[in-house]
C-alpha cells in the first residue's frame, strides 16, 4: 500500500470528493462509507493533506477530520475500481441522508 | 399458565413448614391470582371487591373475630358464605387451633386448608415473593447463559457455531456458567428477565468430542451460578462478507423476550477470531452503557464538535 502511494495516478483510479453534509464525516457517515467501500473487492484508500488511510477502516477514516467543505481523494485499485468510486461518490453526494 | 394449590404447596411446604389440615384431594384447585388476601371483611359478610381468586390467609385477627361471633350457627353461616366464593385455599397462620366450623365448611366446599407456624405478616411477605416467581411467565430458550463480571449474557446461535466452546473459554477466564445450550427464562416481579438452567441438566455441559462434562467438578464451584438477570443477548452468526454488521456500536438493537426489550449484539464468527474474548468485551461494554457511559456515542459527539470547529474556521 505504502509503495503504491508514491505513484498515485498509476495505481488504479482516483476521484476527489467534497463533503457536503453539515456535520461532516462523523461516526454514522463513516460507517456508511466503509460499508459501501467494503462491498467492493478493490483496495480503497483515502488521502487528505498528505495522510493516507484505508477506506475500509472506520478508525482511520474518523481521524481524517473531513468537515463540511473539505475534500478527500479516494483511490480504488482492483477489478471493480470504477464502480467503487462511483458508489462512494454517490454516497458522499447524497450527504449520507443528512442535511 | 395455571398454578395449582399443589404446585404452590410443593415449593412452599419446606420454607413455611406448611401442613395440609384438610382437603388433600382438592389440591388441584387453581390459584387464578397468585397473591394472598386476608378475608376479614368477607367474614363480616361484606363481599364487594372480595379477592376470591387469591389464597385466603387467616391469622390471629380473623380467628379471634370468628371466636367472638357468639353462636356456632352464625360462625357456620359466615364461613359457608366465604367458602361459596370458590376461594382456591385457606392458610391458617401461627399454628392456631382450627375452628371445627371452618373445617366442616372447607370440606363441604372442597376447599383445602393449610397451616403454618409463621406469623401472618411474615408468611404473606415471603409467600408473595415465592408465588409470584411460581406464576411468572417463562419460556425455554435455545442459548447458553453466562455471568461475565456481573452481567448476565445469553449467547445464541445455530448449533455447531461454538456456543459451548465459547462458554468453556469464558469459564476458564473466571466467569461463571448458568446454563449450557438451553436456558429457562422467567419474567420476575420487577419486570427483569431471569435465566437459569433446567433442573435436570444443571451444572452440565456438552462439548463436541468430549461428551457431557460436570462443570463444577472440573472448574470448581465458582464456575457455576444458579440464575442471573439477562442484561445482554449475544447472537453469533457465521461471518458473511456482505452482511451488514454494526461498525460503530451506535445502532442499539434489542430483542423482545417475554415482553421485555433486551439489548442485542450480533457478532460475526470468522476464522481466527477469539469470540470468547469478543463476548467478554461486549458484556463489559454493555455494563459501561448501563452506567450511562456510551463510548461510541460520546466519541461521535466529540467528533462532531471538532468537525464543526474546523468548518467554521
Amino acid at each position: 500500500m505504502k509503495a503504491k502511494s508514491h505513484d498515485k495516478e498509476a495505481a488504479g483510479a482516483c476521484r476527489d470528493l467534497t463533503i457536503l453534509n453539515k456535520h461532516g464525516m462523523h461516526a454514522r457517515p463513516a460507517a456508511m462509507f466503509i460499508k459501501t467501500a467494503s462491498a467492493f473487492d478493490s483496495d480503497i484508500m483515502i488521502e487528505k493533506e498528505g495522510t493516507k488511510v484505508s477506506g475500509k477502516s472506520i478508525m482511520g477514516l474518523l481521524t481524517m477530520e473531513l468537515y463540511q467543505g473539505s475534500t478527500m481523494r479516494v483511490y480504488a485499485d482492483g477489478p471493480d475500481a470504477e464502480a467503487a468510486l462511483q458508489a462512494l461518490e454517490d454516497l458522499v453526494k447524497s450527504k449520507f441522508d443528512e442535511e | 399458565m395455571a398454578l395449582t394449590v399443589a404446585e404452590f404447596l410443593e415449593e412452599a411446604r419446606d420454607p413455611f413448614e406448611l401442613e395440609v389440615v384438610c382437603g388433600e384431594d382438592h389440591l388441584g384447585r387453581i390459584v387464578k391470582e397468585p397473591a394472598f388476601n386476608r378475608p376479614g371483611l368477607a367474614l363480616t359478610g361484606f363481599f364487594q371487591y372480595f379477592a376470591n381468586l387469591r389464597i385466603q390467609v387467616m391469622g390471629l385477627a380473623e380467628l379471634t373475630y370468628l371466636k367472638h361471633l357468639g353462636d356456632d350457627a352464625t360462625r357456620t353461616e359466615r364461613l359457608a358464605a366465604l367458602m361459596r366464593q370458590r376461594v382456591p385455599c385457606v392458610v391458617l397462620t401461627r399454628n392456631r387451633h382450627v375452628p371445627p366450623e371452618l373445617l366442616a365448611q372447607a370440606e363441604a366446599h372442597r376447599v383445602p386448608v393449610l397451616k403454618t407456624p409463621l406469623i401472618t405478616n411474615r408468611f404473606i411477605n415471603r409467600a408473595t415473593l415465592l408465588i409470584e416467581d411460581l406464576a411468572a411467565p417463562r419460556q425455554k430458550y435455545q442459548g447458553t447463559m453466562l455471568e461475565i463480571k456481573g452481567m448476565g449474557v445469553l449467547v445464541e446461535g445455530q448449533p455447531g457455531i461454538g456456543k459451548s466452546e465459547i462458554a468453556l473459554a469464558l469459564i476458564e477466564r473466571g466467569h461463571s456458567l448458568i446454563s449450557d445450550d438451553l436456558t429457562v427464562l422467567r419474567r420476575d416481579h420487577f419486570g427483569a428477565v431471569v435465566g437459569y438452567a433446567d433442573e435436570l441438566t444443571r451444572y452440565h455441559m456438552e462439548i463436541r468430542g468430549l461428551g457431557i462434562i460436570h462443570v463444577p467438578s472440573l472448574f470448581g464451584v465458582a464456575s457455576m451460578r444458579r440464575e442471573k438477570r439477562v442484561d445482554l443477548v449475544v447472537r453469533l452468526e457465521p461471518f458473511d462478507q456482505h452482511a451488514d454488521y454494526d461498525r460503530t456500536g451506535m445502532c442499539s438493537e434489542t430483542i423482545e423476550i417475554l415482553g421485555a426489550d433486551i439489548p442485542l449484539v450480533t457478532i460475526p464468527v470468522g476464522a481466527g477470531r477469539d469470540i470468547a474474548h469478543v463476548v467478554e468485551v461486549a458484556a463489559l461494554n454493555q455494563k459501561l452503557k448501563q452506567l450511562g457511559h456510551d463510548a461510541a456515542k460520546e466519541l461521535d459527539e466529540r467528533l462532531m464538535r471538532a468537525l464543526e470547529r474546523k468548518r467554521r474556521k
